[in-house]
């Protein structure tokens, strides 16, 4: 019994700095048109800054496709859930939308990611 | 590292025919537009013609290469590999398709004959470079830009691979090679053009003339004249390097959106206008828009190619590929 209550502290400790580590690699790539830095405006992509919570379509400064304008119109919000399944098949959720690229299958790191953009402690 | 497998070669696909014909009038007119479905799901984007007569088009959404054959509507889809995001594809001097995988970060050489799939990745260090446009050069080397903010090159004889930083960072997006030569990228998060040193691998920025325009894509035409799609400004614009200056002409229409830009065998330009829903082809004679709205919402052409009369387009939006023929007249 010990033995597994090491065992389980032991992953615990390990398990927070690989997700974090998870997070920023999984974010590279999204780089390219976002930033999480409130500041950073007039990229290819909407800001991110505080996307967790706030209304789909949120960035005022942004034009957005119209598949999330109609969703930010009919008031649905980013929690958590939402923004993982988004990250599965961005087009399967909102078709139409002009973001392209491919949804990440692994839930682990779509996790990860969702957290990275949820939680700045976790950066 | 060398994959084959063929997805979907089925009589089902076959009867994938030509989903709509009409007509549009114009200098040149009419012109025949037809569609052709591919797979659900797959987020059918860019495309280039074979050698003979097949359609390459990339499955950025199920990591395939997909080939249409527009004479029956039948069409196969070649696996990637695991994880495979494929974003651009061109002809090389060798008749084979290659790709940018960004999925894999990889170089993907596909065999036309048995469909093997090559690998060539990039440096461990280069992680992340979201692959997306590549040109090959009159030397037979393929010059590639990544949106994270790199170009590079790599030698197809010898597996070699080069990664230079882009000048101003992140945004490094379409690619042309002009009839001279001259390898030229846009950024798309950069605001910019510039032209690549093909002996150094240094690139120089030119800046067109409207702020903040979001050049997305580049193709040169006869005469080296480099075309931009204007992504923010909804503008296409041209400049010519012989003498440096530049054009620019608003698409029609309420807020325009310019994605793809392509040059023609006639030195027509194409464009792809996501608020309109449209391709759009431009007469740098005449300075006249013709527009083909998609028959279906979301369409998002993204990025198109050609043969003498045929102007192609993968829809992404709708998992179909999309011509426009121009008719000769009787």
């Amino acid at each position: 019994m010990r033995f597994f209550a090491a065992l389980l502290l032991l992953l615990m400790s390990t398990a927070a700095p690989v997700a974090a580590e998870d997070g920023a690699r999984l974010f590279a790539p999204c780089r390219a048109c976002h930033s999480l830095d409130a500041s950073e405006k007039e990229l290819p992509g909407p800001n991110l800054a505080g996307i967790v919570g706030r209304k789909i379509g949120g960035d005022t400064a942004f034009d957005y496709s119209p598949a999330l304008r109609k969703a930010r119109d009919e008031g649905l919000r980013w929690d958590a859930q939402r923004l993982e399944s988004f990250l599965a098949d961005p087009a399967e959720m909102f078709p139409g939308l002009w973001m392209s690229m491919r949804g990440i299958e692994d839930a682990a790191e779509r996790q990860s990611l969702v957290r990275f953009l949820a939680e700045p402690s976790s950066r | 590292m060398n994959r084959r497998q063929f997805l979907s070669s089925t009589a089902a696909g076959m009867l994938a025919a030509p989903a709509l014909l009409r007509g549009a009038f114009a200098q040149e007119g009419p012109f025949r537009v037809k569609y052709y479905p591919v797979a659900a799901g797959m987020g059918s984007r860019d495309v280039t013609p074979a050698p003979d007569g097949t359609i390459w088009f990339c499955g950025q959404r199920n990591g395939t290469l997909g080939r249409l054959d527009p004479r029956d509507g039948s069409f196969k889809l070649v696996d990637l590999g695991k994880g495979a995001a494929p974003h651009g594809v061109i002809i090389g001097p060798d008749g084979a398709p290659w790709v940018t995988e960004g999925g894999q970060n990889a170089i993907a050489r596909v065999d036309p004959g048995d469909h093997k799939v090559t690998l060539f990745r990039l440096p461990e260090k280069e992680a992340y470079a979201n692959l997306n446009t590549a040109v090959f050069d009159k030397s037979g080397i393929y010059w590639f830009t990544g949106q994270s903010g790199i170009y590079g090159r790599l030698d197809p004889k010898s597996g070699d691979i080069t990664v230079f930083k882009a000048p101003r960072g992140r945004g490094t997006y379409g690619m042309t090679i002009t009839p001279k030569g001259d390898v030229w990228y846009a950024s798309l998060a950069g605001n910019h053009i510039a032209k690549i040193d093909l002996a150094t691998g240094n690139a120089t920025v030119v800046e067109p003339p409207t702020p903040k325009q979001g050049a997305r894509r580049v193709w040169s035409d006869s005469s080296g004249r480099i075309w931009v799609s204007e992504w923010n400004s909804g503008n296409v614009s041209m400049h010519d390097p012989a003498d440096g200056s530049w054009k620019a002409w608003k698409l029609p229409g309420e807020n325009p959106r310019t994605y793809a830009v392509y040059v023609d065998d006639k030195d027509k330009v194409w464009l792809t206008d996501f608020s309109a829903n449209a391709i759009v082809r431009f007469d740098p004679l005449t300075e006249k828009f013709n527009a083909f709205p998609s028959d279906m919402p979301g369409a998002n052409v993204r990025q198109m190619d050609g043969r003498p009369g045929e102007t192609w387009g993968g829809e992404s939006g709708t998992n179909r590929l999309v011509v426009i023929q121009t008719v000769t007249p009787a």
